[in-house]
């Protein structure tokens, strides 16, 4: 009896993991990608934002969620052009720009609810329907990992594929190769004629399109209904697992599925113990913290190990020495 | 010569006030756009909302006023990015050592008796020594390892909410009520403020203080030097002696200790207690107006009311007078960011203008 | 690609005329300069810095535009507006800093921009085999699979040429390739190169370092201060013959320098090693003296270890081994600010990022050197007044009339600039200068008064160390020469010895017949 409770429970909190981690999924790949092409983008928060609004307003007025998804998606993606056209074109320096298009975003979508709906802090309504969960019919009926992988929404399906595609472009096309390429050095790739302002532009729109969907998901998956500043960080944290996943998409996936289930035990944690849901939700800040600390300590080990590899070098004889300049036999000398 | 250096003097006042104005205008421009799907027009919007934010009818209903006391915690937070950007470090901590500083506030208020001065004045300290060291941790991980300092300190601003979050909630609760609160601080330990029913006080004598300070810190004083060097020209300072790792430190304790005073002053001065949403973006706000005040101190001190009075008026006078969501301030900031960010636009048609008006000759060098 | 003549001899490249000017440092590149390049020939390219060289190639690989002349590629008139162009005319550039992705391999460095794929994804396993070919057509044997960072400098410049011959390049032009290079790496190159031209490609080589050359290449065009001198047959010419035509004749001093009195050490350099991040040794256990009163100059083409070696003095990096002592103290690991309280003053190389700050004003750059000293801040603060009294010193004494105390400084002309980084430095009366090619780029005039300034600190006690790659400013300034060449010194000579053609052979990594290779 024990142990089914606890399996129940488990399996349970593993599922709302996983729903909890897909809108950091989708904001790490795009982050992971932008990364990948050298670019920082900081307006993710922002977009996930303008996701979730317009994902419910568009699954309102068109009548299905679905839809309301799809033009999140657009939607996302021309913000993300817009974005491109202003950093690109225009030579706007991008953390501030992305400051201020978060900015504009989160007081705006509150805006236009108002106005639109006259509606206050957050809005619904009964027309609107949560995105219908997928039954997978053979995967469905194997024991444990069946309640796992089935039943879940389109976008979730939908964070699972685009990491094992991003992976998949990044490191098995022609476009992926260039992708990293103008990320580790531009001048190299402008040199065989890669196109910098292309690539970024294309990570720029996807990561806006993924985040946007992101933020449908937020407001149509599960709850069907908008508040104000609904995105609650989950951008900035999908930016940190891109980070803690050193920009692969399979590893960030797992790091963004981490930050959810960590979140997922801040809510059920406290129903059987005593520890305080914050408290929790400490953990993986942390750890995205120490994360870093370990990527940065890479730098200087690798030096220390080249430079301990470099002086037994030396010592044996071998290596890069400058021998004395023996000049050529006969002419050159003076007398 | 002393003709031409008033006509240098002059150009460059131009230039850097030219840009401002100029986003100002651009921003309220494009925000019309949105003003004009409600039922006000633009320009009444905007008389209603400048009146509702910096009008003054008389003592004892002055917007102004209240303006004034609620840019003090922007003007901190906004000295506190100045010092940071300055030093070449892009920190946007504020938000967390912010929480710091007011939390400690909090917690000291209720929990130390002390004599009346004495308590504010040991409260403060402290709140600016908390906000410092928290300013301490992105920077040491920045200098030895590299971190970047964006993203470090947004994750340790989390890290600052959530454990406050955690300490109103359980430690420091106030009673087992519905609302999570800390205990109101001890009397003596209230910033007071000079006119009954408002709250401009200390507080913000305390703001124009640290501007004059900031200021003098960061062109009169050897520390101050050696931080604006190595963040304008890193090779420079080091080849003037400037150890641009402590100097980016130092920097980043200062910025720290000043946001940290942002958060014990609010405190002390106006909520008296903490609440979980407590700072909600006031830190944020900071980087915000430092940007908009071209960083610095005096650029900051005006953009603090201006933001205080723009949100103010969109929360008191268009949302109450004119059916127009508050939010439209927030709108009209980041629009103005967004046209001051662009200025690379503007600097080409100012320059084009100019030349268009001024054939008096090109003053040269030699 | 156009049409090729195969036959050797003809023309690959023809550019006449060109000229290019560079407004912002009031220099002429190039002044009028032609060059023809046959077909099957390698073709060396020599000068010392400054000399046009880099300028007039990168002109033809498309990285700049020409203020004038045309550029003819196997017969048609060419429009080359950018890298892609020249690669698309058949014309491969290998730079002095490699253009290659880090964590990719070889085979993926060589196929960028053009990987073979079926429908969008990649094939690894056509990579290696195209690169093998390539590998093996051309002899240059090299491992597609290794990853470049764990490759040798050698090789990685081996895998740049391979990518110049996988997008056909028929003409190769190569920026200093040896510069890198361990001698025999440098002979296995030049064979190499010998191998292309025998295939009938095109090989141009940027050098200065024309022994090197002299066995390999078919004919040497010489450049000297933008102009083409001439292009001769490399069999009917000397290595001193070279060396005599490639120096400059810059200015020629106005003033006679009186030798200077010799005292008491100040500067004692000891078996100094100075290795760069990725290993290479950049100065090879030099020792070196400066006595108050007397000007040492170091003369060598730039890139020679020069500035890793300033930089080990002024304490802007930190050496591997050997020991730099001030007035007998020792300052090898002292932190910058000791060395200048200790009495040393330092004009950089780049006075534009370095020695000077545009974006600010008069009083804070002059105030740099001596923001911790007491006059000039007490108890943390500055003071205003003697640091404003400071910059007008400066400003009166080294007539820099343009500069105001309280204003900018990134208008002003590069003499000027030199003149405000020369004011402040020597301003303290310090006791050792460390000069690093202090006349780069400026006019008649500024030399001139840069010279001056310097013989009178000489004149004064100061003990001064001269860098430059100007021959005359070395052998007009200096008391003792010593030249610098891969990191080691190559000769030490008195003024009077330093003939040109002695000098440039030294400074071009020849040596004299008394001497026994160190």
């Amino acid at each position: 009896m024990i142990e089914f409770t606890i399996d129940t429970f488990v399996v349970e909190m593993l599922r709302s993991g996983i729903r909890l981690a897909t809108p950091i999924i989708l904001a790490a790949i795009g982050a992971a990608l932008c990364h990948r092409a050298g670019v920082l983008n900081f307006a993710i928060e922002g977009k996930m934002l303008f996701g979730a609004f317009f994902g419910i307003v568009a699954a309102f007025w068109l009548g299905n969620s679905y839809l309301g998804v799809a033009a999140a998606l657009i939607g996302g993606g021309i913000i993300g052009a817009l974005f491109a056209l202003f950093y690109l074109r225009y030579r706007v320096d991008l953390i501030i720009l992305a400051l201020a298009i978060n900015l504009f975003i989160s007081a705006m979508t509150v805006f236009f609810l108002r106005v639109s709906f006259g509606a206050f802090g957050s809005w619904t309504d009964p027309s609107i329907e949560q995105l219908p969960d997928i039954h997978l019919p053979l995967i469905e009926s194997i024991p444990v990992l069946g309640r796992l992988l089935s039943g879940h929404n389109l976008v979730i399906y939908l964070s699972w594929v685009a990491a094992i595609a991003a992976w998949l472009v990044l490191f098995r096309t022609k476009f992926g190769r260039h992708i990293r390429a103008v990320g580790e050095n531009p001048e190299a790739a402008e040199s065989v004629g890669i196109n910098a302002a292309r690539v970024k532009l294309f990570v720029l729109v996807t990561s806006g399109s993924l985040a946007a969907a992101a933020g449908a998901f937020l407001s149509v998956g599960h709850l069907t209904l908008f508040t104000s500043d609904m995105s609650n960080g989950r951008g900035w944290l999908g930016i940190t697992a891109a980070l803690f996943g050193l920009n692969n998409p399979i590893f960030v996936f797992l790091a963004g599925l981490f930050f959810g289930v960590a979140d997922a035990l801040a809510v059920r944690l406290p129903t059987v113990t005593h520890i305080p849901p914050s408290l929790i939700q400490f953990l993986p800040n942390l750890s995205a913290l120490l994360a870093l600390v370990l990527v940065g300590l890479r730098g200087p080990i690798r030096t220390r190990l080249a430079r301990r590899r470099r002086r037994g070098r030396r010592g044996a004889g071998a290596g890069i020495e400058s021998l004395p300049p023996t000049g050529p036999p006969a002419t050159p000398t003076i007398s | 010569m002393t003709q031409r250096i008033r006509v240098q003097a002059r150009r460059r006042l131009v230039n850097v006030l030219l840009v401002p104005v100029l986003a100002i205008a651009s921003g309220l421009v494009v925000a019309s756009l949105f003003i004009l799907l409600t039922p006000t027009p633009p320009l009444e919007a905007y008389g209603i909302m400048f009146t509702a934010g910096f009008g003054c009818e008389e003592i004892g209903r002055c917007a102004l006023l209240t303006t004034l006391e609620r840019s003090t915690p922007l003007v901190l937070t906004g000295l506190s990015a100045v010092v940071a950007f300055r030093s070449g470090m892009f920190s946007i901590g504020q938000e967390g050592q912010f929480v710091v500083g007011a939390t400690l506030a909090a917690w000291i208020g209720y929990t130390l008796p002390l004599p009346p001065v004495l308590h504010p004045v040991f409260i403060l300290v402290l709140a600016v020594i908390g906000g410092g060291a928290y300013g301490f941790i992105p920077a040491i991980l920045k200098v030895k390892l590299a971190v970047n300092e964006i993203i470090s300190t947004i994750i340790l601003n989390s890290l600052a909410v959530l454990f406050m979050t955690y300490l109103v909630n359980f430690p420091m609760r106030a009673d087992a009520g519905s609302t999570a609160r800390s205990p109101l601080i001890a009397e003596s330990a209230v910033l007071p403020s000079f006119l009954p029913g408002s709250q401009w006080g200390v507080g913000w004598v305390l703001a124009v203080g640290a501007v004059v300070g900031v200021l003098f810190l960061l062109w009169r004083t050897v520390a101050g030097y050696e931080q604006r060097m190595a963040g304008q020209a890193p090779a420079f300072a080091r080849y003037g002696g400037v150890q641009s790792g402590r100097a980016a430190i130092r920097g980043m304790i200062i910025s720290g200790g000043l946001a940290g005073l942002a958060g014990g002053i609010e405190v002390l001065g106006v909520s008296h207690q903490i609440v979980p949403g407590f700072s909600s973006g006031l830190g944020f706000d900071g980087v915000l107006v430092a940007i908009l005040g071209l960083v610095h101190p005096i650029g900051v001190f005006f953009v603090a009311i201006l933001f205080a009075g723009i949100r103010l008026g969109a929360q008191l006078g268009l949302q109450v007078s004119a059916q127009i969501p508050r939010e439209l301030g927030g709108g009209i900031l980041a629009l103005i960011i967004l046209f001051v960010s662009a200025q690379n636009l503007y600097v080409d048609l100012i320059d084009r203008v100019r030349n268009r008006f001024s054939r008096r000759g090109t003053t040269t060098d030699d | 690609m156009p049409e090729l003549s195969p036959a050797a001899g003809d023309h690959a490249i023809d550019m006449r005329g060109i000229t290019k000017y560079f407004a912002e440092t009031h220099v002429l590149a190039d002044d009028d300069v032609s060059l023809t390049v046959k077909s099957g020939e390698v073709h060396a390219l020599v000068g010392e810095n400054g000399a046009g060289k880099t300028t007039l190639m990168n002109i033809l690989f498309g990285l700049q535009q020409p203020d004038a002349g045309e550029i003819h590629v196997f017969g048609n008139l060419a429009r080359i507006r950018s890298a892609e162009d020249a690669l698309a005319l058949g014309i491969g550039m290998v730079h002095q800093h490699f253009k290659l992705i880090d964590s990719f391999t070889v085979a993926q460095n060589v196929l960028l921009g053009s990987e073979p794929t079926r429908a969008g994804w990649l094939r690894p396993d056509a990579e290696q085999q195209i690169v093998s070919a390539l590998s093996d057509e051309f002899g240059l044997p090299i491992d597609p699979n290794a990853r470049v960072s764990d490759l040798p400098v050698g090789l990685q410049q081996r895998l740049e040429i391979l990518k110049a011959l996988h997008h056909d390049a028929r003409v190769l032009i190569l920026d200093e390739p040896t510069a890198v290079l361990t001698p025999q790496e440098a002979r296995s190159l030049l064979d190499v190169l010998r191998g292309l031209a025998a295939r009938g490609r095109s090989v141009i080589l940027i050098t200065h370092k024309l022994l090197e050359v002299i066995d390999s290449a078919d004919r040497i065009s010489v450049m000297r201060q933008g102009r083409l001198i001439t292009t001769v047959p490399a069999s009917s010419v000397t290595a001193s013959e070279l060396a005599e035509l490639m120096v400059g004749r810059s200015v020629a001093l106005s003033f006679e320098r009186r030798p200077g009195a010799a005292a008491d050490e100040v500067l004692h350099v000891e078996e100094l090693t100075v290795v760069a991040p990725d290993g290479t040794v950049q100065v090879d256990e030099v020792s070196l003296t400066v006595h108050r009163g007397e000007v040492v100059g170091i003369a060598g083409v730039s890139g020679n270890g020069q500035d890793a070696l300033v930089d080990a003095i002024t304490g802007l990096a930190h050496p591997e081994s050997g020991s730099v002592r001030l007035e007998g103290r020792d300052v090898t690991d002292r932190p910058v600010h000791e060395r200048r309280a200790a009495g040393m003053a330092h004009i950089p190389e780049d006075r534009l990022t370095v020695g000077l700050n545009r974006a600010t004003t008069l009083d804070e750059n002059v105030l740099v050197s001596h923001y911790r000293e007491r006059g000039f801040a007490r108890w943390g603060v500055l003071r205003m007044g003697p640091i404003r009294r400071l910059a007008e010193w400066v400003r009166d004494t080294f007539a820099i009339a343009a500069a105001q105390p309280g204003e900018g400084i990134a208008t002003l002309s590069g003499g000027n600039l030199q003149k405000i980084v020369l004011g402040r430095e020597l301003s303290g009366s310090p006791s050792c200068i460390i000069a690093n090619q202090p006349t780069r780029g400026l006019d008649v005039g500024s030399i001139e008064f840069v010279h001056r300034t310097l013989l009178d600190a000489r004149d004064n006690g100061a003990a001064v160390l001269l860098v430059s790659a100007e021959i005359d400013e070395v052998r007009a300034l200096s008391d003792r020469i010593v030249v610098l060449y891969r990191g080691r010194i190559a000769g030490e000579l008195t003024p009077d010895e330093a003939t040109d053609d002695l000098l440039g052979l030294l400074m071009a990594g020849g040596a004299r017949a008394e001497e026994t290779p160190s």
